[in-house]
């Protein structure tokens, strides 16, 4: 009833390709773009702004870097954390050689380095596949934090081996450091994330998405239709790294404010791929939904037992914490095996036919 | 549908409820961490730092007649957790307390703007000791510099030309809080010509050193002083006892005296020695208090044998610096309610002397010291603890650090630190004579 296609005819081959071709999809779109643009900043706390907002939104981008590499092009990484870090670092440079560049541009600029070192450790790609694959991008994770822990003149030869976030300005509005408000970071890291994601979504409809299915599915097949494996890959080590990249920056510059390399290590690997996974591999959206259960959810819990005024010692709320989401990410796997944007996207096929299942 | 407003209901009336609360406490949250691979340090110095806190509500009802609110945060030592912590607390807390290096460092810059302290007794960053720079920061009693200086002058006999031409590996963590005593190690190094050898320890290979103990065995260095903490240290006693280098001459920072750690081989490690600005001091009378409001009505978390330990009672000590912070500030102002900028100005006038420790208590547990605008730290100097096969015993009258060689640095590192986060505020006004 809600979701009703019926009526909706599509007479051109034009309309039948847009980005929404059920209206329904793109006026719900438009709710949450209004509600992210608008309702969200004027209503949230410092708080959210901190705790949910922003990070969700970092880690989602994160983990839309990854699924191009590993649910649309089908190579399995675990070098994320690190390519993070690389962003991170060459933004953290670029600030501190050139303090007169525009934040946004060196952001956008760092994601280039990660991109370059992503098409360097995704050379092997070429020859290996799968979980030898992983080890090599395993390799790649290990060789980045001994690299950012030993080369001093990445974090400016500071003492304590950490690098931290200056304060910076675009046209006189702090965008970063501790004078920048939560606000204008938040809408920062919303329109390079609304930006990136807009040109990913686009790129996984094109010819290069295409052919990324299509390696994705099976390399030989495709190899015999013609699609040129070497560009296909490394096309999504360094699409997937340039985003990746972008992201860390985004990481330490709109959120963290200080990194040590540790920051970087395999656990951040792992969690960006479990947004992945539980999102949806090979879905935009499921980053989304990933980023929310993985990164709000615990947010939100730790806030319930003292909402309904139960005095549970900290420690004790963090044990169950643990073991809750523990216990829903196996729910959601068994529930739905393809991610929470599967889920979704079953959802909406039984709204398209409710109240009439047949 | 009926269902959530329930919930919303119940949602702001707690919120209401606890709004009103908190006008009649004083809020002194604590971002601990009793959950993660650091808790079985964590534990014992919450323990002491809560107890301390229970003990002064119940015995005096709180700080000025205010009760205390001690709420803890669990970070599990995460620098994401503990910036979530901070931002939950900081509507109404009057002080952060990070616990951590990499939470100290997020924290750092933002004071400036949120005009919270931040209390890091003896850990965080060395140079934020200079009050004119950093002005919402203090890690009384004793900066890591003047700990590695204190340390080499021990180890020196009081007469650092006298480590000429010897070779001293410095055992550390490969994180910021590792590399916090290089500078001085490095400066004092090429002043008296001894040769300094870094062995950092990364993250991972916490619990197995055998690559590092191999190359001190390789090198044999005239002692090994130890910047370790966790896993690492116990990782790095049975190491040592295993490769038998000899404990008189590895020494350790204040957070490598935990007592657990050296139970592990017992005897074997007599010798070992860990400078420490605090010590336990089983029967003073502050201890006959805690037993008497804490531990007989239930309300400890700590087993007794715990009680009588380095880092337990290090906790008490850090909570009695943080509520004589608060009686300072309520007296300067005349207020028993304290703001956070209050109780910056009384933990900037903290007069920890002789007889105050003895009016608390406290005699022998920390050497006293006080702080001035300008001097965050108070540099009380600190004792040398020693293993003695069952327990920490003191093993070395009060060594101080020599400021002259180290307020150069911290100058520097601070000037640094203020152009580097630029427009930094530096507070001209202070002259202390």
């Amino acid at each position: 009833m809600l979701y009703r296609t019926a009526g909706q005819y599509k007479t051109t081959y034009r309309s039948d390709q847009a980005l929404f071709p059920v209206r329904q999809d793109a006026i719900l779109l438009m709710v949450v773009l209004a509600f992210g643009w608008v309702i969200l900043p004027f209503t949230a706390s410092e708080f959210v702004f901190q705790t949910l907002l922003i990070p969700v939104l970092i880690y989602a981008l994160a983990a839309t870097g990854l699924n191009i590499l590993t649910g649309f092009a089908g190579q399995l990484s675990l070098g994320t954390g690190a390519f993070m870090g690389v962003g991170a670092y060459a933004c953290y440079k670029l600030v501190t050689i050139f303090p007169e560049m525009n934040l946004l541009i060196a952001v956008l600029l760092s994601g280039f380095f990660s991109a370059a070192v992503g098409v360097a450790f995704g050379l092997p790609s070429l020859r290996i596949k799968g979980f030898y694959l992983a080890i090599a991008t395993l390799a790649a994770q290990f060789f980045l934090i001994w690299l950012f822990e030993k080369w001093a003149w990445l974090y400016n030869y500071n003492a304590s081996g950490a690098i931290q976030v200056p304060n910076l300005d675009i046209f006189g509005w702090y965008v970063a450091g501790p004078l920048a408000t939560s606000t204008t970071q938040y809408y920062f890291v919303l329109a390079v994330v609304t930006l990136l994601t807009i040109l990913t979504i686009n790129l996984t409809r094109g010819a290069l998405g295409r052919s990324w299915k299509a390696v994705r599915d099976m390399d030989i097949a495709a190899e015999l239709i013609g699609i040129n494996l070497l560009k296909a890959k490394l096309m999504a080590f360094a699409v997937s790294s340039y985003i990746v990249g972008v992201a860390g920056a985004l990481f330490v510059f709109m959120w963290r404010g200080a990194a040590e390399p540790n920051l970087f290590d395999i656990e951040l690997s792992f969690r960006v791929l479990f947004i992945a996974i539980i999102g949806g591999l090979g879905s935009i959206l499921g980053n989304y939904l990933g980023a929310i259960l993985i990164v709000a959810l615990p947010v939100i819990l730790n806030t319930v037992p003292g909402a309904f005024g139960l005095e549970i010692k900290s420690a004790t709320v963090e044990h169950i914490n643990v073991m809750i989401i523990g216990a829903l990410i196996i729910f959601f796997l068994i529930v739905e095996p393809h991610g929470l944007a599967r889920l979704w996207q079953l959802i909406r096929e039984k709204l398209i036919l409710w109240p009439f299942p047949h | 549908m009926r269902h959530f407003t329930k919930l919303a209901i119940a949602g702001t009336l707690a919120a209401v409820t606890g709004g009103a609360a908190v006008a009649q406490e004083l809020f002194l949250p604590n971002l601990s961490y009793r959950t993660g691979p650091f808790a079985s340090t964590g534990t014992p110095i919450m323990n002491g730092q809560r107890d301390y806190m229970i003990m002064l509500n119940e015995r005096d009802g709180g700080i000025g007649g205010i009760p205390v609110n001690f709420e803890e945060c669990e970070t599990g030592y995460s620098t994401e957790k503990g910036v979530e912590c901070y931002e939950r607390q900081k509507a109404n807390a009057l002080v952060t307390q990070p616990w951590s290096t990499g939470i100290t460092l997020q924290v750092l810059p933002k004071t400036n703007v949120d005009q919270i302290p931040i209390l890091a007794p003896g850990y965080g960053f060395s140079p934020m000791s200079d009050g004119r720079t950093f002005q919402w920061a203090f890690n009384p009693p004793a900066s890591y510099w003047d700990g590695a200086y204190m340390i080499m002058d021990h180890i020196a006999d009081g007469d650092m030309s006298n480590l000429d031409g010897k070779k001293i590996a410095f055992l550390h963590l490969d994180h910021p809080y590792g590399k916090e005593p290089l500078p001085v190690l490095e400066k004092l190094a090429a002043e008296h010509g001894f040769e300094l050898l870094p062995i950092p320890v990364g993250l991972a290979e916490m619990q197995n050193q055998a690559a590092q103990w191999l190359q001190i065995r390789r090198e044999r260095p005239d002692f090994v002083v130890m910047w370790g903490w966790g896993a690492m240290n116990a990782g790095a006693i049975t190491e040592a006892v295993k490769t038998r280098y000899p404990m008189d001459q590895f020494v350790g920072v204040w957070w490598a005296s935990h007592s657990d750690d050296l139970q592990l081989v017992g005897e074997e490690g007599t010798g070992y020695r860990a400078i420490s600005w605090s010590m336990p001091q089983n029967d003073a009378p502050v201890m006959d208090d805690i037993q008497q409001y804490v531990v007989d009505p239930g309300e400890s978390l700590a087993s007794e044998e715990e009680r009588s330990e380095v880092f337990y009672q290090r906790g008490l000590v850090i909570s009695m610096m943080l509520a004589e912070g608060v009686r300072t500030a309520q007296e300067m102002h005349g207020v028993a309610e304290i703001t956070p900028a209050q109780l910056r100005d009384g933990l900037a006038n903290l007069d920890i002397t002789e007889e105050r420790l003895e009016e608390l208590g406290m005699t022998g547990m920390v050497p006293p010291f006080s702080t001035n605008c300008a001097n965050h730290t108070g540099h009380s100097g600190a004792w040398m603890l020693q293993w003695d096969g069952e327990e920490f015993v003191q093993a070395s009258d009060l060594l101080e650090a020599d400021r002259s060689v180290i307020n150069p640095l911290q100058e520097e590192k601070a000037a640094e630190y203020a152009e580097a986060n630029a427009p930094w505020p530096v507070d001209e006004s202070c002259n202390p004579s």
